[in-house]
């Protein structure tokens, strides 16, 4: 039993990247896109909330271990302006984690959930043009990652494998750039960002950077009317993720980390009150080292308050 | 004589009647024009999309004496109503407007 824990240990690591690179979460509140932050303004003294759903599948498993790892998270964000150009950002993610692979001759199941690590971060629009009927924004980002998420849970088989618990344990940064170009006919966002992701219990996934880029297009109303009419955006985004080696036990992994290509079809539904929006990211090209796990898509769906 | 006097105090008692009924009129049509209050015709630049519109509604309706604020994506337009005496000055209206993340451009302002 020790020689098949030994054995597999490598294959549960494997699967490290695939939680913390792919399961990034849209913070924002506004008018936005799916699967990243914009640059709009949250106003002065205000309250934007979100409550987003994803659902991960990653299958596709060249190591021949047969390992099938499916994740549901529920993110709840929370957004406050301290001025027009400020605004803080909260997220806390519910988790729930099913993994399976061969070990040996038998098939092995293992589950976790439980609230996840908590994010906080500031946005700042640097860089602000309006007119009438459109606008153009520009911010830096930048926060931190709380190790608050359990990361010593176990199971019958023992302490569970780093890809399986809901906290990383360790304190994690990251920032970024993000630019949005809003008019009443379409907004295109734009995101460059880069994590650090810090060791704990002798684990360290790699860095992340990511660009990401978003499309939404009004198809309805066709033509606008008076008032304050709802819109429905038909939504395409696209992610170029690539992440770095993971160091297990100061040695580098050489089954992880790599650069993945997504897109993002999607629609949003947008009212003066609320935003009910849905995507699934697809990977069209995924380049990974060497056993790592490969995604099979990533489904998100999610509504927004203005309260 | 005594027929006269009380003429007399009639035509004066119609008269005050009269006096006292236009000048009650004058003061309720004064203090409904008073509660009227004045309307704002915004012109908000960076006005693109209903949930970010909102952002400019909820700052005017917790301002004391807005009665309503109706907003017109399509033509950038803010239209704000007070009462009660309710009046705003420009730098007033540009600085809710800025907190809430857009640009004044231009404004006009009527009695209701």
């Amino acid at each position: 039993m020790t020689t098949i824990n030994k054995n597999s240990a490598c294959r549960w690591q494997m699967m490290l990247g695939a939680s913390v690179l792919l399961l990034s979460v849209s913070s924002s509140g506004l008018a936005a896109p799916i699967t990243f932050n914009t640059a709009l303004p949250v106003a002065k003294e205000e309250f934007l909330f979100r409550q987003q759903f994803i659902v991960m599948k990653s299958g596709d498993d060249p190591s021949g271990a047969q390992r099938d790892r499916t994740e549901t998270m529920s993110a709840t964000t929370l957004a406050y302006g301290i001025n027009n150009r400020l605004a803080l950002f909260g997220i806390l993610p519910y988790r729930d984690i099913d993994l399976s692979m061969n070990m040996g001759s038998s098939a092995v199941k293992r589950n976790n959930s439980g609230l996840g690590d908590v994010s906080a971060f500031a946005r700042y629009i640097f860089h602000q043009k309006n007119q009438t009927g459109s606008t153009l924004q520009l911010a830096a980002f930048a926060g931190l990652k709380a190790p608050t998420g359990d990361d010593t849970a176990s199971d019958s088989l023992g302490t569970l494998p780093p890809p399986l618990q809901v906290g990383s344990g360790s304190w994690d940064v990251f920032g970024g750039l993000v630019v949005t170009r809003q008019t009443l006919d379409y907004q295109l966002d734009a995101q460059l960002s880069y994590r650090i992701n810090n060791e704990a219990n002798n684990v360290e996934a790699g860095n992340v950077l990511k660009l990401d880029t978003s499309l939404q297009k009004r198809i309805w109303p066709r033509e606008l009317d008076s008032g304050v009419p709802g819109f429905v955006y038909a939504v395409l985004e696209m992610n170029i993720i690539n992440q770095q080696k993971n160091t297990v036990n100061g040695a580098n992994d050489t089954n992880s980390g790599g650069t993945r290509f997504l897109l993002a079809p999607g629609l949003q539904y947008v009212t003066r009150r609320w935003i009910a929006g849905a995507a699934i990211q697809f990977p069209v090209r995924q380049n990974l080292n060497g056993n790592a796990l490969e995604l099979d898509n990533i489904a998100r769906a999610g509504v927004r308050v203005n309260f | 004589m005594k027929l006269t006097t009380l003429k007399k105090t009639a035509v004066t008692g119609t008269r005050l009647l009269l006096a006292g009924t236009l000048a009650s009129l004058a003061l309720i049509w004064s203090s409904a024009s008073f509660a009227g209050g004045t309307e704002y015709d915004l012109r908000v630049d960076g006005l693109a999309c209903p949930f970010c519109a909102y952002g400019i509604e909820k700052k005017f309706t917790k301002t004391e004496g807005v009665e309503s604020v109706d907003v017109d994506l399509k033509k950038g337009l803010v239209i704000v109503k007070t009462g009660d005496g309710k009046s705003f000055k420009e730098d007033e209206l540009k600085t809710i407007i800025h907190d809430a993340g857009f640009t004044m451009k231009s404004m006009t302002e009527k009695a209701r």
